[in-house]
């Protein structure tokens, strides 16, 4: 095993590491129930409550995304594992009221499959729940069917509107059609240039050749084809843009919202780079930048290389994008 | 007939089969997969035995949905929803029986197989748990049709299960995130399909063992 982690007993890993992380954000998150994390102060039952699941071994996602102006409750599962549908629906019984839930579920199979057992006993239940799923993953290698693409990043932006506009008193029609909105405009594409380990098995979870980068490379390791020799910052930034571009439809004329998401390893100044280098190639577009964003949202453990997401915004996206949270992973003022 | 006590032996014999295969479940997983597909099932049966253990019903629908519920609260990807749907659908079949003879568990094995079909794209081929599942409830219900014995079925149902495993080596993932690394994910057996086949192994045990 070659494995160098400060980690403990495998078996109490995400114990472990929800305890740390509710230390660490003590005035905003909390545990209850069976490792549920929820906002440390609620939010008034009146408005639309926002959940997600999915695996651990992400952080800051997903649970990083709790708190004012995104969800309120966040279901961890295992180290890169859906959690069970159990607590999800356990959850869902917390997150209820008459203004009703919305859930935000990742495209993973285990994550859909939880989340479909659990939205079928919340029905049972007369609960109020919506569900929207992310799949805005390019590098899926058959792109006709979107059941194949998988949910990478992206999550976070749409929990981001769709909190905003719960916390703004809008319905669960609203915030779910808003979320929907999101989705659909947004498109992530990663890259990786080192591997990881799985932190509690110590299994390689992504090989990548020394001199080599891999575009399309997953949150788990999986490769999505597209192994080339490493290039500069200016140069993979203009060919992710442009994959990014071509599925978004983006024209002259568009606004983006951009984000540079580090996964692991690679730095904060790689991605400033990198973000620097797509600003460049969409002004040689006549595309606009409407807004970027920066650093570590949704890790893989120390893999080095970054997702890079795009979503073409309208003024409602932006102003909801634009609106006040507090959360351990992103605030606004 | 499997009564309750015999259907508590089977899945005791099983946990003991997955318990003692733990380390070659993880090590097929971490070719394409996370790993970690031991430490899962070892928790799921882990779940069953205290399951069983705390349940009081005599009844089979309750009993066989208090496993799947149990096997469900596993947080390990889609192992705890698709072994859970595959208790809690023979549940659903298993309704009233105080006992299956060898043609009501054929068909609650079926009912099972079914829920599962329901919760995944995955088919027949696609290098995934299917692949020992769809011919050991084929062959289960071959043997009952022939009026065979509930050992009998679960003979058959195991000896499928285990050639249905075997033959996943010479496939390529079409599935799952073993599926990423193509053809790379021939020349081994599936975890997931050589987890089913273990189960199968367990109940044909526990109900020879509890004649």
């Amino acid at each position: 095993m070659a494995m160098k982690k400060f980690i403990n007993d495998p078996d109490h890993l995400v114990n472990e590491l929800l305890a740390g992380f509710v230390l660490a954000n003590a005035n905003k998150v909390a545990l209850t129930g069976n490792n549920l994390v929820v906002r440390a102060q609620p939010k008034p039952a009146n408005k639309v409550a926002v959940v997600t699941l999915g695996g651990s071994g992400h952080e800051p996602a997903l649970s990083g995304f709790v708190g004012e102006g995104m969800l309120d409750i966040s279901v961890p599962g295992e180290i890169f594992a859906a959690p069970g549908p159990p607590r999800v629906f356990e959850a869902l019984k917390l997150a209820n009221r008459d203004a009703g839930a919305l859930l935000v579920v990742l495209n993973h199979e285990g994550d859909v499959m939880t989340a479909g057992i659990a939205m079928e006993m919340a029905e049972k239940e007369g609960l109020n729940v919506k569900q929207v799923l992310t799949h805005e993953d390019i590098s899926a290698p058959s792109r006709q069917d979107p059941r194949d693409r998988r949910g990478l990043v992206g999550c976070f932006p749409v929990i981001k509107v769709a909190g905003a506009a719960a916390e703004q008193g809008r319905p669960l029609d609203e915030c779910l059609a808003i979320a929907e909105r999101m989705e659909r405009n947004m498109a992530t594409l990663a890259v990786a240039v080192t591997g990881a380990t799985h932190p509690s098995t110590g299994s390689v979870i992504a090989e990548v050749p020394e001199a080599d980068m891999i575009v399309g490379m997953g949150q788990h390791g999986e490769a999505g084809g597209g192994q080339q020799p490493l290039k500069s910052a200016d140069e993979t930034a203009a060919i992710m843009i442009d994959a990014l571009c071509e599925d978004l439809g983006a024209k002259a004329g568009d606004r983006l919202l951009v984000m540079i998401n580090g996964v692991g390893s690679t730095t904060l100044m790689e991605q400033y780079l990198v973000l620097n280098g797509v600003k460049k190639a969409l002004d040689a577009k006549g595309i606009g930048l409407a807004r970027a964003i920066a650093g570590e949202f949704l890790t893989v453990q120390e893999m080095g290389g970054f997702q890079m997401f795009a979503a073409k915004m309208d003024d409602e996206l932006l102003a909801l994008w634009d609106a006040p949270c507090n959360t351990p992973a992103l605030v606004v003022k | 007939m499997v009564t309750c006590e015999r259907w508590v032996a089977m899945v005791r014999a099983a946990a003991g089969q997955v318990r003692a295969s733990q380390e070659l479940l993880s090590n097929l997983d971490s070719h394409g997969g996370d790993g970690d597909h031991g430490t899962t099932m070892v928790r799921a049966m882990n779940c069953i035995e205290q399951a069983v253990a705390q349940d009081r019903s005599s009844s089979m629908p309750d009993l066989l949905r208090a496993i799947g519920w149990a096997v469900m609260g596993v947080d390990g990807g889609a192992t705890g929803p698709l072994f859970g749907t595959f208790f809690m659908s023979m549940s659903d079949a298993a309704s009233g029986d105080a006992a299956l003879d060898a043609r009501g568990l054929a068909a609650a094995f079926a009912a099972g197989l079914a829920g599962v079909q329901k919760r995944t794209r995955a088919r027949v081929g696609d290098k995934t748990m299917l692949d020992a599942l769809v011919p050991a409830v084929e062959a289960a219900q071959a043997a009952a049709d022939c009026g065979g014995s509930v050992e009998d079925v679960l003979r058959s149902a195991f000896e499928a299960a285990r050639a249905g495993a075997e033959g996943t080596s010479a496939l390529q993932a079409r599935f799952g995130r073993a599926k990423n690394i193509g053809e790379k994910s021939i020349g081994q057996p599936d975890a997931g399909a050589t987890s089913v086949s273990l189960l199968f192994k367990g109940f044909l045990e526990g109900v020879t063992s509890h004649a």
